[in-house]
């Protein structure tokens, strides 16, 4: 961020959007359920932000955040273990 | 003769075999357009796997967070580049790939020294809190041997902790180890009284690795600091648990552990107090890293790791507290809701909650978790767990030995969902009713007969 630019709702909406997807892609139960769990936790916790400095400052966290979690779906991917966690096999 | 007659004919099968088997796959071959390497022995089918004779075709869900945890994405997203281009010894001064590892190995030091309150200047890598242990309890004693003959610390510790003060008695030093309370907790009556003029180091543990109880250590820290003795903790259950301030404890020095705080292992560091200076006698000699203090190339990978995993949990620790809280009383409701005769080890209130150790009467332990196979628990610590023994560290609480018999550990971490709980309860209180149905001493309790006054026939 550059200058204190105002960040639209759109904006906002649109990377928690792309993070509960990526969150999706891990193939790992655990750190799958995290991510979803972190992402919904964090934009719920900075829902009432209102100076503009704040929420540039969690915007671009947030950026960050989605940028890890493309590359380490994809390593997570790549090293899946043949056999899935109990928690898949028979959802209750 | 007939013996003879069999070993030969034995010894054709075995002879015709092998060519008959060679005939085939040529014949194979010939056929195939190309030969096919033989198939690797297999361990993984469609089924599941199988180790150590044990078919197993799930994961089983993972609460033992005591003995290690997993390693977070985003710590791993740190590391990986210096298992990549980056991978210059931090000691190399005369190129960029030295440089830029000594300059990553640097943020991850203040990043660790930023977690427990301390200057980056008084953290010293080493490859864990094991190491780090040993270095603190040898080290110093040996460092002021001439005037320093006595170490106290407590029954409770880890075994690190414990062998490096039977190593130091073998060598004519005196050590004291104090008891604890039912609770598990340090009285620190007992602690002053022991302290003497020759005292040399008071080591008490932070959060103990087996029922998860917090002792006193600012109260320790105080008696120390009054009494002027070099005080060690061992942390590496407490780092990114509960908040550590080096200048409330008043330590000297702390041992701290990369892989219990979702970071690598391999790597752990060691908190070395500047001012009142402490110092130690090297236990690896070398090259100087480390100032001296734990020569050997620094791996900065790990190093790396460590410390986005103490940046991670020192922005984290509030929200994973909270969890840890929740899904800890969810576990402790849903098992007590369905069974009696359940017992928690250690204090309840000074306790961290992602430890719940637990006894259940009138089970066998080794039998539960056994019949646990799709929850990975252990008893007690990894090091002495797979042993019949009762664990020390609840003998020392004078829990009895039958109840020493039945405890399970429950780690709860960042990554634990409340469905794993859930699963958790189920399958705890499936196996233990099914023992207990089991059991003629269960059977006999609810008959209203007191086990304790039943005098059994020696044999």
């Amino acid at each position: 961020m550059a200058a204190i630019s105002s960040i639209s709702r759109a904006e906002v909406l649109s990377l928690y959007r792309s993070l509960l997807r990526t969150a999706r892609q891990f193939c790992d139960y655990n750190i799958r359920e995290y991510s979803k769990r972190r992402t919904i936790d964090a934009f719920r916790e900075n829902r009432a932000l209102t100076d503009p400095a704040s929420i540039s400052a969690a915007y671009s966290g947030g950026k960050s955040q989605l940028e890890i979690a493309k590359r380490q779906a994809v390593v997570y991917s790549l090293y899946a273990p043949k056999i899935k966690s109990v928690m898949e096999i028979r959802p209750n | 003769m007939a013996s003879k007659l069999l070993a030969s004919s034995l010894l054709r099968q075995t002879l015709t075999k092998p060519a008959a088997r060679r005939l085939s796959t040529a014949a194979a071959a010939a056929t195939a357009t190309e030969p096919s390497p033989p198939p690797p022995p297999q361990l993984v089918d469609d089924e599941g796997v199988t180790i150590k004779g044990v078919k197993i075709s799930a994961r089983p869900l993972y609460l033992d967070m005591q003995a290690t945890s997993p390693v977070d994405p985003r710590v791993l997203d740190a590391m990986l580049p210096y298992y990549m281009a980056r991978y210059g010894n931090p000691h190399s001064r005369t190129h960029l790939y030295g440089w830029e590892s000594d300059q990553a190995v640097e943020t991850a030091r203040a990043q660790v020294a930023d977690l427990i309150g301390a200057s980056p200047k008084e953290i010293v890598f080493t490859s864990g809190a094991t190491e780090s242990n040993n270095i603190s309890i040898k080290g110093v004693m040996k460092f002021y041997k001439e005037k320093k003959r006595h170490v106290i610390t407590t029954q409770t510790e880890h075994k690190c902790v414990l062998d490096s003060c039977r190593h130091l008695q073998q060598e004519g030093f005196e050590v004291t180890y104090l008891p604890v309370g039912p609770d598990g907790i340090v009285d620190l009556e007992q602690l002053r009284a022991a302290i003497r003029p020759d005292t040399g180091l008071v080591s008490v543990m932070a959060v103990n690795n087996e029922i998860g109880v917090i002792q006193p250590l600012e109260e320790i820290g105080r008696i120390c600091k009054e009494l002027k003795v070099p005080f060690h903790t061992d942390a590496a259950q407490a780092l990114g648990k509960i908040p550590i301030d080096v200048e409330k404890w008043n330590v000297s020095l702390m041992s701290l552990s990369g892989h219990k705080v979702y970071g690598p292992k391999g790597v752990g560091a060691l908190y070395m107090r500047r001012r009142p200076r402490i110092r130690v006698e090297p236990q690896m000699n070398g090259g100087g890293q480390e100032r001296g203090i734990r020569s050997g190339t620094v791996p900065t990978p790990l190093v790396v790791g460590m410390g986005a995993a103490c940046e991670l949990a020192k922005k984290e620790m509030g929200y994973d507290e909270r969890r840890t809280e929740a899904l800890q009383q969810r576990l402790l409701d849903g098992i007590r809701a369905k069974l009696d005769g359940v017992v928690v080890n250690g204090s309840v209130e000074r306790r961290y909650a992602g430890n719940l150790n637990i006894s259940f009467a009138y089970v066998e332990g080794e039998s539960l978790l056994m019949g646990l196979k799709d929850v990975a628990v252990s008893s007690g610590s990894a090091c002495t767990s797979a042993s019949l023994e009762p664990s020390y560290v609840l003998r020392a609480l004078g829990v009895d030995e039958d109840m020493a018999h039945t405890s399970i550990r429950f780690g709860i971490g960042r990554f634990t969902t409340e469905e794993e709980i859930d699963r958790a309860v189920e399958l705890t209180v499936q196996q233990v009713e099914k023992l207990r149905e089991m059991s003629p001493l269960y059977e006999m309790v609810k008959e209203g007969i007191d086990i304790k006054q039943i005098q059994w026939a020696q044999h």
